[in-house]
Order: structure tokens, then C-alpha cells, then sequence
């Protein structure tokens, strides 16, 4: 079938489009160029006066995995007040803030979104985070597979094995349990939890391993270097929340080496401890940074007001702030003898001082970082607010009287602490489109997702211009997934499964030699059973693996 | 000015959700809007008249005649006017009610009084699991008001109890008052095991010989002199409660539960 996208107004920062009305045909889930044969069209959309964009792309956002089911345990009150019922075409569930698979996956794809990534797939419960979001219908998919904390990497670095074991360690994982890339929380520090270390600095030893965090990142961010893996490796650093942790961010940015990285929520760890509270924002110096560094990019984390559930597999510092738990309930816990969770939840309110400073030192991150390219869009749902939310987001990005509005509502000495009124700076839609959809395809390294021209797989997402931003982002007037009519007017009309992004860098096999014995000593599980197989993707008949070049193999 | 009766014109299969059918929501509606309102009847919705017939006019005086125990959410968040049910109530009776009175004459479900604010709830007969209980996940449950039951109760009853009486003439099923934050329950007949489990503050006033936990502490016996008040302010009710012999004032003291923060209390007549 051959799809007409008629006199749109696209913006395709891939493709260095800015906002120019053009035409765009659709044939086979691809987008195509012009056909010169005159062959009919057989569906056109009249797109004239509608902005186009491709499908946006939330690259961090925890949507599988054991901790999502942890917290749906734990707060059933926040299912109850969000039943989602069923239509024809759609299954019921709950949504806010941990929403039942199903409701995630539409709800992203009626706001637009055809991809989503969670950040934290421990290599051990990686099966599940890969049912649920098979179970997570019409968007794209894939993981991080988390490393850092597990003691079979903290025994090697103990043992001062070569870097070539540790790559082999590490791209062995990441086949075996089906990642796009490597994830670090806490480096080390949901270990030293478990030897009763409370808190774990860049330079301090784990008690057990004495091994220090900055050794551990700069051995996977060389890992992932050498093993040719796109994506970044994807930090959660030490010491977060922390007042203060402005300098240990730093120190982490100029400890890597100048190798890529990438700082998750990093208005999480951009705190100073000036001023009367002894908690003070650190924007400036971190933005400054991140503009220095080219190779440094970060999504932001952005805290917005209301209630939601912070999810983390730090649980060190959840085990930390569990007394500002609200309500009052939390979950702190170790994961099969290989890594941890914490599950707290959080009211974050404009009327608290620390949250009031929070939310306008996220958006100081978003204004002050110049290269749109290099810095992302989330609220590391649910952690800073549910991925809901998103909209609203944008509007206070976009809209600066809007902005100001909401600064003059929060805790008054908290709009003391910020420079954010001051801050002209409107983002583009241009920008937004770089934020969202090129430059996360770019960082996560998806080949053919993410822009608009030809060849590209055809997500696209069509809003109506609006100067509420909030109103045009909520409800896009069409949704495509891969060539198909998926939401129209803000409403799902088709249930489509998409795709787990995948890469399978090399390794050699004799690593199996020494971690099947680890396994059977110590794990759960067996060597086999950990290691998931393609079927399992895949034999349900809605999922598939579509894996992605490495770096320098495209 | 009559009763407004809802009277069930045959048992359903699937459950009836009520919660409509309160006095605040019926008030200044006729008889033809009331009758339009649809119920949730399992995965359909049907319209008052036809699972009732209506007869009666004062909204602020509601009777449901042949009621059975798939009428769940009868007097949900109810605020003032009185709800009369004459058979069974079904799960969550009287739900968040705010002030006015429910009187069941037979027996009702789960969750009856579940986090309830104030007002009067009478139950003849006898109460399910969770009476006055929070809902799964909730930290505080029934908040104000009183629970009056004549029969018996389920277990965790006044689980997570924040204030509030809770008067059991019948026996209290396990784990009653289980995880209280404050608030009294008073049981004439018999109770379960693990009373008073993990309970932080709050008093539960017992006739009989409760079977203790190890983690609460015999205080000794005591004459307290608030229990005449009490009693006193029992004299309302058409209750056992209410009568003069059924008063005392001298109790064994129990206090627990010290694997909480301990400083709940079991009262015991001696």
C-alpha cells in the first residue's frame, strides 16, 4: 500500500529539515522517496497546516522489569484511582504512576512516542523486563542491561583480570540477556550496600572488593568503547540526591577519560549546598561541563509536581531517603544475590523547598546545556514524574511566560536559589524534534528509526500546530508505527507489536569456562537458564529482535 | 413524606455496585431521573428500575428492600440521611461514609465500614473480613464514627484503625484490630488468635480471656476510671451495650504490641 503524507510541515532534524512543507510517501513500512512511475496513491492524509515529526523515542524510561512489579504491588491505591477499561480493540488495565503494561504502551503511542528504553535490565531478571515489555504493545523496545554492582565483575577487577576478559564479560551479558547497551547504577555501590557501606564516593573502596567506583566506569565505558557499542555507557552516578553531589558529578565527568558517556537524570545529581538550607542548584557548573565535553551527553530527570513512585535499583540511596516515603510505604531489597532495588514512593510538592528547587534546577539543566543533541528528555519515569507528563514538560520548555508563571507558584525561597527567571531561552520545535526523536535514535544507535527520509522505517507522529504547546503534544492527530495507522486523535485504532532493538558485539566463548562454575556456586539460576534465547522474543508471534550495527560496522 | 425504597424485584446473578443510590446524590431528583440512573450489574449497566421497584419520595430516607449479599457499595460515602437495608448487604457497606446512619438487618460483607468518617453504622446480623478496615494498599482505615455490630465479625477486624469504636456484641474473628493506629473495638463474645497484631496505639476493651501474643505485656489490674464515660456514652445505642449491667470498670491491662511501637493497650473485664 502506498501512503501519502500530504503538504505537512516536517520537522526531520536527521535530515537537517527545519520546518519545511513537504511531501512524504510511505510504502511497506518504509518511508520511500517520491515514486516517479505515477503509480496511484492509495491512501492520502491532507497534513496541511499539521506539524510532522518522526515517532518520538524516550530513552530512558522504566517501563520492565521486577522493580515495575514491585511497586504495582506496593501501591495499589495508585492503580485503583486510574482504571483503564477496555474497548474492542484495546485491554484493560491501570495507569499513573506504574501503569500496567498494556496502558504504557498506549498511552506513549497516543502521545506520539513509537519507541521506548528501559534503563535498568539486571542481567538475571532480564526474562522478565522482556515479557513485560512484550506485553508493552505498538512501541518499539529494548534495555540496558545493568552492570557495576555484580560480584562476578567486581571478582574480576578484584583480580586484576585484562580488559579483553572484561570486554568478553561484558558483551557475553549483553547477548545473553538482550540489551542495546550497558547501564552502571551506582557503580559498585548496590554491592557495597550489601556489606553495610552506606555510602559509596567516587574514590571510596567497596569494603569487600576494594574496588572504587570511578575504576569500575572507566572499565565498562572502555569496555563499551572497545567492544564497538553506540550507546554511551549509561551512568546513574554515585551519591545521588545528595546535596553536594555537584563536585562527585564532576569528578565523574573528568574521571572517564574523555570515552562517551552518558549521566542519566542528571538533575538528580547537579545539587549544591549553598544558601540557608544547605541545598543549592548546581545547573550552571554541570550545563558548563556538559557543554565542554563533547563526549559527555545526559537526559535530564526533570521532577514535576504530584504524586508518583520512585523506582531504582540504587538501593542505597532509596534506603537513604525511604523516610521521605509518601505514603508511607517503601520497598528495599537485593535481587537474586546479583543486584538490588528500591522502590519509594514519592509526592513531590511546589510548596517543599528541596522539590520546588528540584523542578527549576531540571529545567535550568534543559535551558543552560546549548547542543540539543547532547542532552534528552525525561523525567526518568516514574522517578521524577510519570512519562505522562511529557507534555507538559515540553510547554515549560517551549513557553518561558508559561515557565515564569509556574516558577512564581513554588516555594518562594526556593525561586530565590534559581537563576531560571532569568533564562530567555524558548526551545524550538526544531529542538524538541532533535530531543526526542533524531538525537535519541542518534545516541542510542537505532539505524533506520528516528528520522524522515527515505529508507527509514516509517514512524511518524502528526500534531496541530497549537501555541499551547501541552494541548498540541497531548494528542496527536495521527500516529504511525512502521507504515501503520496506529492513533488517531489522540486514540489507539490499531494495536500493532513492535520491535526489541538489539546489538550482539562479539566475544570469545571460553568466557562460559569461567562463569558456569560461578554460576552453579552461586546464582539462582543456571548458565543456561540465564542466557535468553531468540524465540523466547520472538515465539509469542507478536515480538521480534531487530539487532543494530556496531560502531565503525555500519 | 414516604420512604424512597428501592425493593429488589429478583436476585442477580452478577454483583450490583450501589453506589449511587446515596442521599446526597438522589436529592432534588424525581422519581423518573432516580429510575433512569444505570447501575454497574457485573460487565453491564442497568437502570434502577430495572433491577427495583421505586416507591417513596424522601431521598434523605432511603430503604432497600429484599436486599441479598451481592449489593456491594451500599452508602458509599454516604453524607447525612439514613440508608435502611432490610436482607443482606454485599462487600464494601458503608465505604467512606461521611456522617448519617446505615442500619443493616441481617448480615453484611468485606470491607463493611471500610475507612469510614463519621456516622452510624448498625449491623444486625453479622460482618465479614476487614469491618472497618482499609483498603489493600491504604494505611489508615476506618477514621471517625461508629461500627455497631450484633453478631459476629470476620478477621483483621479495625485493621489499620485510625479512630473511631468499632462495638462487636457477637465474637471478633483473628487478627482483630491487627496493624490499629488508634481508635476503640470492644468485643463481648470471643476473639481469635493474634489479636491486636503489630497494633501501635489504640484499646481494645474484651469480656472474655483474650489468647495473647508473646510480644504484649500484662500491666496488672487496674480500676479506670474513663470506662463509666464510656459506658456511658453507650447509653444511645439499641444495643447490649447500652445496658447498665453490661458496664465495668475493672480490667486486666495488656500492653502491645511491642514488636510495633507498643503502646496500644488490651483491656480485659475482670
Amino acid at each position: 500500500m502506498l501512503i501519502k503524507l500530504t503538504g505537512g510541515t516536517v520537522y526531520d532534524p536527521a535530515s537537517g529539515i527545519d520546518g519545511q512543507q513537504q511531501d512524504i510517501f510511505v510504502q511497506d513500512g518504509r518511508i520511500i522517496d517520491a515514486p516517479k512511475d505515477g503509480r496511484p496513491v492509495d491512501r492520502e492524509y491532507d497534513l496541511r497546516g499539521k506539524v510532522v515529526m518522526s515517532g518520538a523515542i524516550d530513552m530512558h524510561t522504566h517501563i520492565g522489569g521486577g522493580k515495575g512489579n514491585i511497586a504495582r504491588t506496593l501501591l495499589p491505591e495508585d492503580h485503583r484511582m486510574d482504571p483503564v477499561q477496555r474497548t474492542p480493540i484495546t485491554r484493560s488495565g491501570n495507569g499513573h504512576a506504574m501503569p500496567s503494561t498494556y496502558v504504557a504502551g498506549y498511552r506513549y503511542a497516543e502521545m506520539g512516542y513509537t519507541a521506548c528504553f528501559e534503563p535498568a535490565v539486571l542481567p538475571i531478571n532480564a526474562r522478565q523486563a522482556h515479557m513485560e515489555m512484550g506485553d508493552t504493545p505498538i512501541v518499539d523496545k529494548g534495555g540496558y542491561v545493568m552492570l557495576g554492582s555484580d560480584d562476578f565483575l567486581l571478582r574480576m577487577m578484584t583480580a586484576n583480570k585484562d580488559q579483553k576478559a572484561i570486554n568478553d564479560y561484558v558483551a557475553w551479558t549483553l547477548n545473553a540477556a538482550k540489551g542495546i547497551g550497558i547501564k552502571v547504577v551506582n557503580a559498585g555501590g548496590i554491592n557495597a550496600f550489601k556489606f553495610n557501606q552506606r555510602k559509596l564516593d567516587l574514590d571510596e573502596q567497596n569494603s569487600h572488593y576494594a574496588v572504587t567506583p570511578r575504576q569500575i566506569l572507566q572499565t565498562l565505558a572502555r569496555a563499551v568503547q572497545e567492544l564497538g557499542i553506540t550507546h554511551p555507557l549509561h551512568v546513574h552516578g554515585c551519591n545521588l540526591g545528595v546535596p553536594g553531589n555537584l563536585e562527585t558529578t564532576l569528578n565523574t565527568i573528568q574521571g572517564i577519560d574523555g570515552l562517551p558517556m552518558h549521566l542519566t537524570h542528571i538533575q538528580f545529581h547537579s545539587y549544591g549546598k549553598e544558601g540557608d538550607f544547605k541545598f543549592s542548584s548546581g545547573a550552571a557548573q554541570i550545563a558548563e561541563a556538559i557543554n565542554q565535553n563533547k563526549n559527555i551527553t545526559a537526559d535530564v530527570g526533570q521532577i514535576l509536581f504530584g504524586q508518583t513512585v520512585t523506582a531504582s535499583g540504587d538501593n542505597m540511596r532509596q534506603h537513604a531517603n525511604h523516610r521521605f516515603a509518601s505514603p508511607n510505604k517503601w520497598v528495599c531489597m537485593d535481587i537474586e544475590c546479583d543486584a538490588g532495588c528500591g522502590v519509594v514512593p514519592f509526592k513531590y510538592k511546589d510548596q517543599n523547598f528541596v522539590n520546588a528547587l528540584q523542578w527549576a534546577i531540571g529545567l535550568e539543566i534543559f535551558l543552560l546545556v546549548e547542543d540539543p543533541w547532547r542532552i534528552f528528555l525525561t523525567t526518568d519515569h516514574p522517578n521524577g514524574a510519570p512519562f505522562t507528563s511529557y507534555p507538559h514538560l515540553i510547554r515549560l520548555l517551549m513557553d518561558r511566560s508559561f515557565r515564569n508563571d509556574m516558577l512564581a507558584t513554588i516555594h518562594p525561597e526556593a525561586q530565590k536559589m534559581t537563576t531560571l527567571a532569568s533564562i530567555e531561552r524558548e526551545y524550538t520545535l526544531n529542538e524538541i524534534a532533535i530531543m526526542t526523536r533524531a538525537g535519541a535514535a542518534r545516541i542510542i544507535g537505532l539505524k533506520d528509526r528516528g528520522a524522515l527520509s527515505a529508507g527509514n522505517w516509517a514512524d511518524i507522529t502528526v500534531y496541530t500546530e497549537n501555541a499551547d504547546r501541552q494541548t498540541m503534544f497531548t494528542k496527536p492527530d495521527y500516529v504511525f508505527k512502521d507504515g501503520e495507522l496506529v492513533v488517531k486523535d489522540g486514540q489507539v485504532v490499531k494495536v500493532t507489536w513492535g520491535t526489541t532493538h538489539i546489538v550482539k558485539p562479539d566475544y570469545d566463548l571460553s568466557i562460559e569456562k569461567d562463569l558456569k562454575p560461578y554460576f552453579d556456586k552461586y546464582l539462582t539460576m543456571k548458565l543456561g537458564n540465564f542466557k535468553i534465547s531468540d524465540d523466547e522474543i520472538s515465539e509469542d508471534g507478536r515480538g521480534s529482535l531487530t539487532a543494530h550495527p556496531l560502531r565503525g560496522a555500519a | 413524606m414516604s420512604a424512597l425504597t428501592f425493593t429488589l424485584k429478583q436476585p442477580t446473578d452478577q454483583r450490583i455496585d450501589m453506589s449511587p443510590l446515596v442521599c446526597q446524590k438522589l436529592q432534588g431528583l424525581d422519581v423518573d431521573a432516580i429510575a433512569a440512573i444505570e447501575l454497574q450489574n457485573g460487565k453491564s449497566r442497568r437502570r434502577v428500575d430495572e433491577l427495583f421497584y421505586i416507591t417513596g419520595m424522601n431521598t434523605q430516607e432511603i430503604i432497600i428492600a429484599y436486599s441479598n449479599n451481592k449489593l456491594d457499595f451500599i452508602g458509599k460515602e454516604l453524607d447525612g440521611g439514613s440508608i435502611s437495608v432490610q436482607g443482606d448487604a454485599g462487600a464494601y457497606l458503608g465505604m467512606q461514609m461521611k456522617s448519617g446512619t446505615i442500619n443493616v438487618s441481617g448480615d453484611a460483607g468485606l470491607y463493611a465500614g471500610c475507612e469510614m468518617k463519621n456516622g452510624l453504622l448498625q449491623i444486625e446480623g453479622d460482618a465479614g473480613d476487614f469491618l472497618g478496615g482499609a483498603l489493600p494498599g491504604n494505611k489508615q482505615g476506618m477514621k471517625g464514627g461508629t461500627v455497631l455490630v450484633k453478631g459476629n465479625v470476620g478477621q483483621r477486624a479495625g485493621d489499620h484503625m485510625r479512630r473511631g469504636q468499632i462495638l462487636i456484641e457477637g465474637n471478633a474473628g483473628d487478627y482483630c484490630g491487627s496493624r490499629m493506629l488508634a481508635g476503640t473495638i470492644a468485643v463481648m463474645g470471643n476473639t481469635g488468635r493474634y489479636l491486636g497484631y503489630a497494633m501501635r496505639r489504640g484499646t481494645l476493651l474484651l469480656w472474655n480471656q483474650p489468647q495473647l501474643s508473646a510480644t504484649f505485656n500484662d500491666c496488672g489490674s487496674h480500676t479506670l476510671a474513663f470506662l463509666p464515660i464510656l459506658f456511658a456514652s453507650f447509653k444511645s445505642f439499641n444495643s447490649r451495650f447500652a445496658d447498665s449491667g453490661a458496664a465495668f470498670n475493672r480490667v486486666q491491662r495488656y500492653g502491645g504490641d511491642m514488636a510495633e511501637t507498643g503502646r496500644g493497650e488490651v483491656l480485659v473485664r475482670i
